[in-house]
C-alpha cells in the first residue's frame, strides 16, 4: 500500500504541471485585468501601458507562466518605461512557495488572500456536508427500508422538487422567508446576509445562527439528490443473499442494516462524498454570494470577473491538488471497505 | 404508538424553536452605540487612494481620507485642507495658468495628531510618480513639472502647460508621510505597506478599525478630527455582493443604506419605506458610434446615425426599462447642464419613426429585396453591430432597440461580453479596441463635474503602436482641436464657449447617441438621517448624519 501511495503521488506531479499549464493558458486568455483597473470609466492608456509592463503583463504567456512557477527573482523588469531592464524581479514562484500577488489587491499576497478565506468556507461547508450526508442516509434508508409506502412516496416526491430546484432559488425564498418576513410577522427570525453581524462581532454563537439559512439552502439541494442514491443502492443491497443469510441467523433488523447493508450501500457514496472533498476548499459560490459569505466560492468569482490570475490560479491549483489527494484517500478508503480490493 | 411519535416530535420542535429564540436574543442583543451599517455590493482592492478607481472604494474616501477639497451636494467644491479654493483673482492660479498655489489650514492634523503639511502634498505627488509604487492611475499628476513646499502650509504646483481640469483631479486622498516614508526608505516601494489595507492613521471624520476579508471594513469616529465629532459612532461597510440580498437587508433593516441596486426593486423599496435619493455623477448611459474605416458603411454614414437617433424610443427605454427613474440626454455633458457647458442652441432628437425612414430612403438606404432590411446602392445591407457589457439593463435595452430599429429597415445585431474582454486592448482582438463593432454602449462620464475628456483625441485611437488606446470611435481633426483647445483654457468663459462647440458639433454629426442620465441611486433607511450626498465626494458631510430609532 506504501509504494502504492508513493507511485501515486509520483504521478500526481506530472498531471498538476500538466493542468498548471492549461490552466494559466486559459486564465490569460480570458480577459484584461487592466480594462477593468479604470473603476467606472475606461482604464486611461497610459496607464495601462505602464501597469502592463510594471506588472509583466506585456510579456509572452510562455514568459508570464515561466515566472508564475520558478519566479522571476534571476530576472530584471524595465519598471520606468526607458526600455532598459534595471529592476529585478522579486518572486520567488510556485515551485518555491511564492503564488505571487494579486494583480487587484496590489501587494497582497495569494497564499494571504486565500488564508483569509478558506476557514470560512470550511465552517459553512464542512457542516453543511455532513448534514447533507446524514440527511441523505437517514431519508434514503428510511425510504428503502419502507419501499412504496406513504412516506417512500412523499419523500420521493419532495426529493425530485428538492432536486429540481435551483439553488438560488431557494436561498432567496428562504431568505424571504426566515429573514423579511419573520421579522415583520413579530417572529424570531434569521439574518439575511454576512457571516455574522459586525456590530455584535465574530462569535461562534453569531456564525451559527448566519449558518443557518446557507446550510439549509445547500442541504436541500444536495440531499434531494444524495438520498435518492442511497435509496436505490440500499434497495440493492437489502435483496443481496448475504443480507438474507444474516437475516435467517437471527440478527436484528438494525445490525443487519447498520453493519452489513450500510456498510456496503455505502461504498459508492464513498466516491461522490470524495468528490466533494475539494468542492468544499472551494466553496459554494451561488450559496455565498447570495448570502454575503466571505468564502472561497466568492474570492473565485470576484477575481475570476477581473481576470486575477494569480489569485485564480492560486485557487484552481489548490483544488487541483486536493482532487488528486482525495482521490487518493477515497481509494485507501475503499479498500478499508472492501477488502476484496487490494492495490499494489 | 402513533401518540408517543406526535409527542416525539412536539418536542423536538418546542426544543428547536426556543434554541432558535434564545439564538435570535443572544445574536440580536442591542448595543448602546449608534452604528450605521452600509450594504456594498463590491469590497474595495485596497483602502490606498492611489492603488484603486473602484466605484465603491472611492465613495468611501470622505469616511477615512480628506482631499484638498470637497464638493457638496450640488457638486459645488469647497475648500477642506486649504483656507480658500486657488482662482486668479485670490492669487491662487496664475495669469498664465502654470502656477496653482496651495495655502492650507493650519489646525489639519492627521488621526494621531500630526499636522497635516505641505510635506504630505510633496510625499503624495513624489509616491504616485515613482514607478516602483505601480499606482493604478498617474493621472492627473504626470500634468504637473514639479510640486514646491516653500513652507509647511504652502503648496506650488507647476505645470508646462495650463491644466483647465485640476479643480476637479488633484489631490483625491493625501498619504501620510510620517507613517509611510519609512516603509518606503525600507522597502523602495509602498505597494506591501499595512496601510493600503488597514490605514489606522486617516484624516477623515472616521479611522480605519478593522477590515475583516468578505465581511465588512469597520470605521471608529476620529477623535482627532479638527471640525468635530461626528454623530455615528461606527460604519460598517458591510459586503453584500447579490443584488437581490442587499434588497432583502435593507428591508429586513440589516442595513442603512445601499447603492447601485437593480432598478426594478426600487419601488419594492420604496413600498417597504426605505428613501430613494437620486444623485447626479455625471454619468449617462450612452452609444457611442464608431466611425473608423473598418466600420459598417451605415455607422459612417451621418444619415444612418441621424435615422438610428430617431427610430430610437428613447421616452419609451427610460419609462418602461428604467421606470421613469431619470431622463433622455442629448449629450455626454447633460448632467454639466447646470455649470452651462452646453450648447443652448441643440435641438433635441425626436422621436420620429416616420422621419428616420424617409432619411433613409433620401439617402439611398432602400428595400431592394423586400426582406425588411434596407440595402445601398450596391445591395450592402443596413446592418449595424452592437456591443455591450452584460449588465441585465443593457441586454435589455439592446433587446428593444433591435426592434425599434427593424421598424425601419435597420437590422441590429446584438453582443454582450464580460467588461474585461470588452474592454480588452487592440493586441488581444477585443471588439471595441478592434472596432468589430459599430455602435458600443455603457455609461460613462467627464471628469466630472469638470467637462474634460480625452476619449476622442485622434492619438487616443487603438492600434499596433497604441494597443491601449481608448478613442474606439474615431479621428475627427476639427473634434481633437476643440478638445486640445479647451484643455489648456484657463478662462472659464472662453473654455465654456469650446464646450457649446463641441457639443453642438457632437449633437449635429451624431458621434454619439445618450440613452439616459444616469443617477447613483442612493437607499436609506429611514433611522438614517440628515442624509445629504454628493455626486463628485458622496459622503462628505458624513459627519452630520445621524441615526434616530
Amino acid at each position: 500500500m506504501t509504494r502504492y501511495i508513493i507511485r501515486r503521488i509520483l504521478q500526481a506531479i506530472p498531471l498538476l504541471f500538466i493542468i498548471s499549464v492549461l490552466l494559466f493558458v486559459l486564465m490569460i486568455n480570458t480577459g484584461d485585468p487592466l480594462a477593468t483597473m479604470g473603476g467606472r470609466k475606461a482604464t486611461r492608456p497610459e496607464d495601462r501601458a505602464r501597469l502592463a509592463r510594471q506588472l509583466g503583463l506585456d510579456q509572452p504567456i510562455y514568459k508570464q507562466y515561466i515566472y508564475w512557477l520558478i519566479g522571476n527573482d534571476w530576472a530584471l523588469i524595465d519598471m520606468d518605461g526607458d526600455g532598459i531592464l534595471e529592476t529585478p524581479g522579486s518572486r520567488l514562484g510556485v515551485l518555491r512557495g511564492d503564488f505571487g500577488n494579486s494583480l487587484i489587491s496590489r501587494g497582497k499576497a495569494v497564499i494571504e488572500i486565500i488564508w483569509d478565506r478558506l476557514p470560512n468556507t470550511l465552517i459553512l461547508m464542512i457542516p453543511a456536508e455532513i448534514i447533507v450526508i446524514i440527511v441523505s442516509l437517514i431519508v434514503g434508508i428510511y425510504s428503502a427500508l419502507r419501499q412504496y409506502s406513504l412516506i417512500d412516496h412523499t419523500v420521493t416526491a419532495l426529493s425530485f422538487i428538492g432536486y429540481s430546484m435551483p439553488i438560488f432559488f431557494v436561498a432567496l425564498v428562504s431568505m424571504y422567508i426566515f429573514g423579511v418576513n419573520f421579522k415583520r410577522w413579530g417572529l424570531p427570525y434569521l439574518p439575511t446576509v454576512g457571516m455574522f453581524d459586525p456590530k455584535m462581532g465574530k462569535t461562534t454563537v453569531q456564525i451559527i445562527w448566519h449558518m443557518i439559512l446557507p446550510i439549509f439552502s445547500m442541504t436541500v439541494i444536495t440531499a434531494a439528490g444524495y438520498s435518492r442514491f442511497v435509496r436505490s443502492q440500499m434497495l440493492e443491497v437489502i435483496s443481496e443473499d448475504y443480507i438474507r443469510t444474516a437475516r435467517s441467523k437471527g440478527l436484528p433488523q438494525r445490525l443487519v442494516i447498520s453493519r452489513h447493508a450500510l456498510k456496503n450501500a455505502a461504498l459508492p457514496l464513498v466516491t461522490i462524498v470524495g468528490l466533494d472533498v475539494p468542492l468544499l476548499l472551494a466553496g459554494a459560490v451561488v450559496t455565498e454570494t447570495i448570502f454575503a459569505w466571505p468564502g472561497m466560492g466568492r474570492l473565485f468569482i470576484d477575481h475570476l470577473s477581473r481576470s486575477d490570475t494569480p489569485v485564480v490560479m492560486g485557487i484552481l491549483m489548490m483544488i487541483s491538488v486536493a482532487v488528486v489527494f482525495s482521490q487518493l484517500i477515497t481509494d485507501i478508503i475503499y479498500a478499508w471497505l472492501d477488502p476484496r480490493i487490494r492495490y499494489t | 404508538m402513533k401518540q408517543k411519535r406526535f409527542y416525539r416530535i412536539v418536542t423536538v420542535l418546542t426544543v428547536l424553536a426556543l434554541t432558535l429564540s434564545a439564538f435570535a436574543s443572544l445574536a440580536g442583543a442591542q448595543e448602546a452605540a449608534k452604528v450605521a451599517t452600509f450594504a456594498w455590493t463590491q469590497e474595495p482592492d485596497s483602502l490606498n487612494p492611489f492603488y484603486t478607481d473602484m466605484w465603491f472604494a472611492t465613495l468611501m474616501h470622505q469616511v477615512y481620507l480628506c482631499w484638498a477639497w470637497q464638493f457638496d451636494d450640488q457638486a459645488v467644491a469647497y475648500p477642506h485642507l486649504v483656507t480658500e479654493l486657488p482662482s486668479v483673482e485670490n492669487g491662487g492660479v496664475s495669469e498664465d495658468g502654470l502656477t496653482i498655489t496651495l495655502n492650507l489650514r493650519d489646525d489639519i492634523t492627521w488621526s494621531d495628531g500630526e499636522p497635516i503639511t505641505s510635506a504630505d502634498f510633496q510625499f503624495t505627488y513624489d509616491m504616485v510618480m515613482t514607478d516602483a509604487n505601480t499606482v493604478n492611475s498617474q493621472y492627473p499628476y504626470d500634468y504637473l513639472d514639479s510640486v514646491e513646499t516653500p513652507n509647511d502650509l504652502t503648496v506650488v504646483m507647476n505645470f508646462a502647460e495650463p491644466f483647465a481640469p485640476w479643480l476637479a483631479n488633484f489631490w483625491r486622498g493625501i498619504l501620510p508621510k510620517h507613517i509611510l516614508e519609512p516603509i518606503f526608505e525600507s522597502e523602495g516601494s509602498l505597494i506591501e505597506a499595512e496601510w493600503n489595507e488597514a490605514p489606522t492613521v486617516g484624516c477623515g471624520p472616521y479611522v480605519f478599525d478593522e477590515w475583516e476579508s468578505g465581511s465588512y471594513i469597520r470605521f471608529v469616529k476620529n477623535q482627532n478630527y479638527w471640525l468635530g465629532e461626528a454623530n455615528i459612532d461606527e460604519i460598517f461597510f458591510q459586503f453584500v455582493p447579490d443584488d437581490a440580498a442587499q434588497t432583502a437587508a435593507l428591508i429586513a433593516g440589516d442595513a442603512d443604506l445601499g447603492t447601485f441596486p437593480p432598478l426594478s426593486d426600487v419601488p419594492v423599496m420604496q413600498n417597504a419605506g426605505i428613501n430613494v435619493l437620486s444623485v447626479n455623477g455625471g454619468y449617462s448611459e450612452i452609444w457611442f458610434f464608431n466611425f473608423r474605416d473598418m466600420a459598417s458603411p451605415g455607422a459612417k454614414d451621418i444619415n444612418v446615425r441621424k435615422a438610428v437617433t430617431m427610430a430610437l424610443d428613447r421616452n419609451a427605454i427610460v419609462d418602461d426599462l428604467m421606470l421613469g427613474l431619470t431622463q433622455t440626454g442629448e449629450t455626454m455633458w447633460d448632467p454639466l447642464t447646470a455649470y452651462g457647458y452646453v450648447s443652448p442652441d441643440i435641438t433635441p432628437w425626436e422621436y420620429d419613426p416616420d422621419g428616420a425612414r424617409q432619411l433613409l430612403e433620401d439617402s439611398g438606404w432602400i428595400d431592394r429585396d423586400g426582406d425588411g432590411i434596407r440595402e445601398d446602392a450596391d445591395g450592402n445591407p443596413l446592418t449595424l453591430y452592437h456591443g455591450t457589457t452584460i449588465r441585465e439593463i443593457r441586454q435589455d435595452i439592446q433587446a428593444v432597440a433591435q426592434q425599434q430599429l427593424l421598424q425601419v429597415g435597420i437590422d441590429l445585431q446584438i453582443m454582450s461580453e464580460d467588461s474585461d474582454i470588452f474592454f480588452g486592448s487592440y493586441s488581444d482582438g477585443a471588439s471595441c479596441a478592434t472596432g468589430s463593432v459599430d455602435v458600443m454602449e455603457w455609461s460613462d462620464a467627464p471628469f466630472f463635474p469638470d467637462p474634460d475628456t480625452d476619449y476622442w483625441l485622434c492619438d487616443q485611437v487603438p492600434n499596433d503602436e497604441n494597443p491601449w488606446g481608448y478613442n474606439y470611435f474615431g479621428c475627427d481633426e476639427t473634434l481633437d482641436a476643440l478638445f486640445r483647445s479647451q484643455l489648456v483654457e484657463t478662462d472659464p468663459t472662453a473654455r465654456t464657449e469650446i464646450f457649446h462647440d463641441i457639443t453642438q458639433y457632437m449633437h449635429d454629426q451624431v458621434y454619439l447617441i445618450p440613452l439616459y442620465i444616469d443617477p447613483d441611486i442612493w437607499l436609506i433607511n429611514p433611522r438614517l438621517t440628515n442624509v445629504t450626498i454628493s455626486g463628485v465626494t458622496p459622503f462628505y458631510s458624513i459627519m452630520s448624519w445621524d441615526i434616530t430609532e
